[in-house]
Formats: C-alpha cells, sequence, structure tokens
C-alpha cells in the first residue's frame, strides 16, 4: 500500500490476544456509568464529540477514563454485541482494567507514545495484546 | 505476579472453593493492572453489596449464604455502599410516589439478598458516603479497598489509607487487593500544583471547583492551595467532583491532609510537572456546563448527591419550615443519618412542606426513576452530569446551583438560580 505509512506502537498488555480494526479515537477522556449507553454501544455524555458514535467493531482509542465505577460499562457492551474489537487507552487505573476484564478484547495501555495523538480516527490499526504491540497504518 | 505460600495455598483451594474463586479473581485482575504481588488489608472494605467487576468471577449467592451459615466473615471491616444491581431506595421509599420503589413487595425483595453479607459483617450502611457513618476509619498508612466518586478521594487523601476503586466481595473476603497505583507511596506523591486564585465561598463553589480541577487533572495527583477551610460537607462535594470532572482519587492539601504538613512534602522535593490557577472564571465555566436548562418552569428538585449529612438536612429543613413546595422534592441521605434526622424532627419538616426524605439511592442509581419531570433541579455536579444520560433517549432539562436556589425552584415552581 503504497499510500499509508506504519507507525508501530509499543505499550503494556492488560488482555491479551489479536485484533484489527478501525480506530475510533477521542482525546477526550470517556465516562461511564450512565454516560455509557451499553446497549447501543456508543457515549451518551452531553457535550462529548464522540456522542451517539457507535464504537462497536472499532479500535476504541482513548485518553482517560474520569468519574464513577460504571466505567465498566464499556465491557459490558459485549453482553449485547455492541463492544470494541480492541481498547487503546493513555493511561488508566482499575476502571479500565475492569472494564477491559469485561470486554475480552486486546487491551492494550502504557504506550511509548500518546496513542491519541498518534492515532486518528479512521486509521487502520492491528492490535497484538499479547505483546503490547500497536500497528497503526496512517491513512493518506 | 508473585504470590505467597498462603496465596498460593488459597488458589490450590486449601481455604475451600469460594476462597480459590476470589484468589482466581485477585490474580487476573492484578495481572492486567500490572501489579506485582496482593497486599494484605488492613484498612477497611467499602463496596456495592450484590455487585462484582466482573461476572465471570461471580460468587453466587447460594455460596455467600453457605459462608455465612459456616459463620465465615469478611477479613476487615466492610461496609456497605448503595446496592446497584438493582439500586433501591433504603428508607422513606413508602412515600416517594414512584414504582418500583414505593412498593413494599419490590422493597423487601431487594433487601433479602444482602442478609448473609450482613451475617458475614457487612454494615448495613448503604450509601455512597458510608464513611461518614461507619464509626471506624482505617489508619493513615493502611491498605483498603473502596468504592465510589466521593469516597475513594476520602480514603486516600483525608484519611491517608491506600486504595484503588475496588472495593468488592473478593477484597472483603480474602482482605487482599492487587498492590499497585494508590498502594504504592510513589504513585501517592503530587505531580501537580492547583493554586486556587478566587475564594471558595459556597458549598457549590467547592462542587464547581472539584470538577475544573478534575478536568485539569484527570488521573494526576494535585496538590491543592489557596482552597480556604472546607467543611465536611464542601470536602464531599468537592470529592465527589474531582472524581467525575476527572479522575482524582488522590490530592493533598498541605497542611492539612495527613501526607502533606507542607507543600514540599506533597511533591516529596520533586518539581511539580504542571502548575494551574483556578479563577472565578473557572468556576463560571463549570457552572455553564452543569446548566442544561432553557425552561424555567421546574417539576422536580434532587437533593443529595452525595448522600446529605446532618448539617445539610437541618439546612434544607430550615429553608422549608413552615413552607409549601410546589414542586416533588426528594433529599436523599444516608440510612444512619436518615435515623438522627427522624429522631430529630427533621423529616417531619421535610414532610409537612411536602418534601421527601429518603435515603440509599439517587435518581442516577435508580436508573432514572423520579416523579415524572421534563426539567429538574440539583445542587450537585455528579448527579446532573449523569442524570441526562442516564434517562437516554429521554430528554431531561437540567437546572444548577445552590441549595437555596432548588429549595426555591420547590417553593415556588420557577428556576431563578443565576451566577453570582
Amino acid at each position: 500500500m503504497a499510500d499509508t505509512k506504519k507507525v508501530v506502537l509499543k505499550g503494556r498488555k492488560v488482555i491479551g490476544g489479536v485484533a484489527e480494526g478501525e480506530a475510533l479515537v477521542s482525546k477526550m477522556p470517556l465516562m461511564g456509568w450512565g454516560n455509557v449507553n451499553v446497549k447501543g454501544g456508543f457515549t451518551v455524555e452531553r457535550n462529548h464529540p464522540l456522542y451517539e458514535v457507535p464504537f462497536k467493531g472499532k479500535v476504541l482509542v482513548f485518553t482517560e477514563p474520569r468519574g464513577s465505577g460504571g466505567f465498566v460499562g464499556y465491557g459490558r457492551t459485549r453482553q449485547f454485541g455492541v463492544n470494541p474489537t480492541a481498547f487503546l487507552y493513555r493511561k488508566g487505573n482499575n476502571l479500565t482494567v475492569f472494564a477491559a476484564m469485561n470486554m475480552k478484547v486486546p487491551t492494550v495501555t502504557d504506550f511509548d507514545q500518546d496513542p491519541t495523538a498518534v492515532i486518528e480516527t479512521g486509521d487502520y490499526v492491528r492490535v497484538d495484546g499479547d505483546n503490547g504491540i500497536v500497528e497503526v497504518l496512517k491513512r493518506k | 505476579m508473585f504470590l505467597t505460600d498462603e496465596e498460593k495455598g488459597i488458589l490450590d483451594g486449601k481455604q475451600g472453593n469460594v476462597a480459590q474463586k476470589c484468589m482466581q479473581f485477585l490474580i487476573a485482575y492484578g495481572d492486567a493492572a500490572g501489579a506485582e504481588r496482593l497486599v494484605d488489608l488492613n484498612g477497611t472494605v467499602d463496596l456495592h453489596p450484590g455487585q462484582f467487576w466482573v461476572p465471570d468471577y461471580v460468587i453466587t449467592p447460594e455460596e455467600i449464604q453457605t459462608l455465612a451459615d459456616k459463620g465465615e466473615k469478611f477479613k476487615v471491616p466492610t461496609f456497605a455502599n448503595k446496592a446497584t444491581n438493582p439500586g433501591f431506595i433504603f428508607d422513606g421509599w413508602e412515600g416517594c410516589g414512584t414504582l418500583p420503589n414505593s412498593d413494599p413487595e419490590y422493597h423487601k425483595k431487594c433487601m433479602e439478598p444482602f442478609t448473609p453479607w450482613i451475617r458475614m459483617g457487612m454494615v448495613p450502611t448503604f450509601s455512597c458516603d458510608s464513611y461518614l457513618v461507619s464509626s471506624v476509619w482505617p489508619a493513615v498508612g493502611t491498605h483498603s479497598a473502596w468504592v465510589e466518586s466521593s469516597a475513594v478521594p476520602w480514603a486516600n487523601a483525608i484519611l491517608g489509607s491506600r486504595s484503588n476503586f475496588d472495593g468488592c466481595f473478593q477484597t472483603a473476603y480474602l482482605g487482599k487487593a492487587p498492590a499497585y497505583d494508590m498502594h504504592l507511596n510513589e504513585n501517592r506523591v503530587a505531580t501537580v500544583l492547583v493554586e486556587c486564585a478566587c475564594e471558595l465561598r459556597t458549598d457549590m463553589d467547592y462542587d464547581l471547583f472539584g470538577w475544573a480541577v478534575g478536568e485539569a487533572c484527570g488521573l494526576e495527583v494535585p496538590a491543592l492551595v489557596g482552597i480556604g477551610k472546607p467543611t465536611t460537607g464542601q470536602i464531599v462535594k468537592m470529592n465527589s467532583s474531582l472524581n467525575t470532572g476527572g479522575q482524582v482519587r488522590m490530592y493533598h492539601i498541605p497542611g492539612v491532609t495527613p501526607e502533606a504538613p507542607t507543600v514540599e512534602d506533597a511533591f516529596k522535593g520533586s518539581k511539580y510537572k504542571k502548575k494551574i490557577t483556578i479563577t472565578r472564571n473557572d468556576l463560571k465555566r463549570v457552572y455553564e456546563l452543569m446548566t442544561y436548562a432553557t425552561d424555567d418552569h421546574v417539576d422536580f428538585v434532587y437533593l443529595g448527591c452525595p448522600h446529605y449529612n446532618i448539617e445539610e438536612l437541618q439546612k434544607v429543613a430550615r429553608l422549608l419550615d413552615g413552607k409549601k413546595c410546589k414542586t416533588p422534592v426528594w433529599v436523599m441521605t444516608n440510612p444512619l443519618t436518615f435515623r438522627a434526622a427522624e429522631m430529630m424532627g427533621l423529616q417531619d419538616t421535610i414532610q409537612r412542606a411536602g418534601g421527601n426524605l429518603l435515603s440509599g439511592a439517587c435518581c442516577g442509581l435508580l436508573m432514572g426513576e423520579m416523579p415524572p419531570s421534563a426539567v429538574m433541579a440539583t445542587d450537585a455536579a455528579k448527579q446532573d452530569y449523569y442524570i441526562t444520560g442516564i434517562v437516554y433517549p429521554k430528554k431531561l432539562q437540567v437546572w444548577y446551583g445552590t441549595t437555596e436556589d432548588c429549595i426555591e425552584a420547590a417553593l415556588t415552581g420557577k428556576w431563578r438560580g443565576e451566577w453570582r
């Protein structure tokens, strides 16, 4: 693919496995509990740039979690078949870990570069959760 | 993850099947979190009774019943946060006027599963601020496992105990948690210096300040200077907003909180990564973010996020005394403070004015159960910012202001609050 550029990020495995797909990137933290619609698979946080934007099948890339323990709702989207295909975040805590354990998709964090600065929505991303390696095929 | 011989024994089933399952959860969780070992809890646990963080590792009601029958206990003092699965009103539900909570059968059905938890030693505090009434606190330097936005910073910053957001059956039963993040000293050092350049006067100011700092700090550990002398209620509000507008689970107030006698101690001699100044304009910006309404007709007022303490209930009773509300008003507290309010006649005063004193839940926790309304008013940024998502796809307008603004709206049916 002559018109693509590949970038590789190295991070820490949270959940293993391999997955790939199109990126959906949030530069604003994600908030759970009532502000993640578990059945629809999107945020319903008012003012959020990704309001009602489905993350089903996407590689969901975001900065940080914020707010309630109900952040785990991101993981529970799996019960409704609307979960992301991989979960990548710059910095997390046990809320992102619990969400990932519920989501059961390749999950990587603590990267050598800020993933929300490198990856743009629409980039094609391959995630090797076991080795914490993320390959980004940049559009253009 | 490194395991001691005792922990390996638990994993091998030497302390029974339930202990083994609890250990399997802690190991899976610790591995995913990057923890190198477990830590023995010597503080307290605050948990959402009936809730399991990861359903793959659920301990069934039958298993918990069996443990209770055998006389087994939680390893450390354990307190009930709100029940979440489902949430329900603990006191005052008889008059709340909404379903399913005003149905006595519903209340009974919700309470039943917790009998074995209580027999195992869980204190039936059933509140997001159970720490205000728990009668014991973990000592400085102990390891705990708590939950809830306002509670986790209370454990870490105010009490100096070490807690992630991971209270649950497993941590309470084994008395262990993965040793990472807030359990490790190096992660508790301040990284951001926050200077408050305006005077924080009202409870609302602390709520707004917490949100502004949370947004700016995310997962960082701020040292807060220039914030005056907050009351208990103001700290609770600030904590709730710090951990909703952001993910601040630990901070220092030099000279006030136990791990930082001075600013230098807060940073352990290192230079701050970032310095932030919060001005009155920042508070105004958050106030505007919380004002999510245009219709000045108010049809429901919600107070008590986090659950009101006794001083806040006295204030509400004073404002309502001898008056009559035009709109439904719910005033939420924790079950033990509810009992004090009953004895003090505050419940009577609130009820005579047409309000409802309730305990143990909130509209958000009840998945939006509230008197029929298109426009609500509240004095809590946390409840304000979540409730519109919780009632989705229903549209709900939300006014935000001081407790006084909200009470005036309850009495007149009109919103008159404004930025002052």
